[in-house]
């Protein structure tokens, strides 16, 4: 246990002292490695109108000027057209050149959508994609236990009715392998577009998404560089604040927007707060007694206990997306 | 009707197989996810396999500790869903 660490531990522990001076500090980095390891003259950015991607793309036209920064959209049927909206909006504001490319027809080609449903039309019969939504979610229990978590499927019907059943393991896996085709998709469009002007392709995930494997390997997950990997989410909204990103980005609640039916990810993955994980995370990482974490999240020594076990186990079971290829 | 040994057996035989961990690892009391011998994968394999392979349907508020932290554990539970009629 670092003492220094547990003595000054409280809810605003993550809080920057000086944000300026970490916006700054990962904009120079990413104009030293753009142009100077990479040797690329600018950057494309996959936006979704998120956060993530909003603060990287503001912190991307900060290193190397707005001329030199492609934001491109890649909404598919399935995506809230919100994404767009707002993507729009922030691109706008930064005077960023933006394109669109809809990868409908690409994941029809793939058969994503197909794969996909035939996987939900196994666990519900009565699934139809024209006429239901769909989504999977991982089962709450399992955070305030040893167990690992499951997840379920849920359809929504036209009435709004839903049902939910626990994924067996091979529907499971491919819905999962399915959909990933979505983020694969969108990556291979933007090296397409990165490696057509010379640029470098900048990824989006913050540091819970590639700690506790919140990304797809080769997709998302697949990028030149992770200019905002390092920062807990608390702090992907203080440099949003600071850097002045559109309020309704700020405030939009973060979604996985890969289901037809809407989600949140806390919902989908995280199963708590951002804010609430961020503390625990940082308690976990930094050796913080379980009963400290509690008392400033509001949570029992053995609520915390459980959650450090969670993030262990998660962090242990995703290391296969992190790693790079075995060679011998 | 299955005995409860027979469905501790049944249990240990595919936990064995799904795991890769030699059998003097796992008696019927080791704390299978607490000591990371299955993960979220074996989990939801587990649960594949007892209702597979003794016709039963777990739901989403039985996922607990008591019913399947140890062989022992998921044994028991899938003797008390055998012998509870309204449960199959």
């Amino acid at each position: 246990m670092n003492s220094k660490i547990s003595n000054s531990f409280s809810k605003d522990i993550l809080k920057f002292e000086n944000v300026e001076a970490e916006a700054d500090r990962i904009s120079k980095r990413l104009k030293d490695d753009i142009l100077g390891v990479l040797k690329r003259k600018g950057a494309v950015i996959g936006i979704s109108g998120g956060i993530d991607s909003s603060v990287t793309l503001a912190l991307t036209v900060n290193a190397l000027g707005s001329e030199n920064v492609l934001g491109i959209m890649l909404p598919e049927k399935d995506s809230s057209p919100e994404s767009k909206e707002f993507a729009l909006k922030l691109a706008g504001k930064l005077n960023v050149k933006t394109l669109e490319e809809d990868i409908t027809d690409a994941l029809i080609g793939f058969g994503c959508y197909m794969r996909r449903d035939e996987a939900v039309n196994a666990i519900f019969p009565e699934y139809n994609p024209d006429r239901f939504k769909m989504k999977i979610g991982i089962n709450q229990s399992g955070l305030n236990n040893f167990l690992p978590p499951v997840f379920s499927l849920t359809i929504i019907g036209p009435n709004g009715n839903e049902k939910s059943k626990i994924l067996p393991i091979k529907e499971y896996l491919q819905i999962v392998a399915a959909s990933n085709f979505k983020q694969r998709c969108r990556m291979s469009m933007l090296y397409y577009h990165a490696e057509r002007l010379h640029f470098a392709m900048i990824g989006t995930p913050n540091k819970h998404e590639v700690e506790q494997g919140f990304f797809v390997k080769n997709g998302d997950g697949g990028a030149d560089i992770m200019p905002i990997a390092h920062l807990y989410k608390s702090q992907v909204y203080q440099l949003a604040e600071y850097l002045d990103i559109p309020k309704e980005i700020i405030k939009r609640t973060p979604t996985s927007d890969t289901y037809s039916a809407e989600q949140t990810q806390e919902e989908f993955f995280f199963q708590m707060p951002y804010l609430e994980m961020d503390l625990i995370w940082y308690g976990l990482e930094n050796g913080v007694p379980e009963e400290l974490v509690g008392n400033v999240v509001g949570k029992t020594k053995e609520e915390i206990r459980h959650i450090y076990n969670n993030l262990i186990r998660k962090k242990k079971t995703t290391e296969y997306l992190r790693m790079a290829p075995i060679t011998y | 009707m299955v005995d409860i040994l027979n469905i501790q057996e049944q249990i240990r035989q595919f936990i064995l197989k799904t795991s890769y961990v030699s059998a003097d690892q796992v008696n019927n009391d080791t704390l299978i996810f607490a000591q990371g011998i299955m993960d979220s994968m074996g989990f939801i394999s587990i649960i594949g396999f007892i209702e597979d392979n003794f016709s039963i349907t777990t739901n989403d508020n039985e996922l607990l500790e008591a019913n399947f932290e140890s062989i022992n554990a998921i044994a028991d539970f899938v003797f008390r869903k055998l012998n509870t009629n309204d449960n199959k």
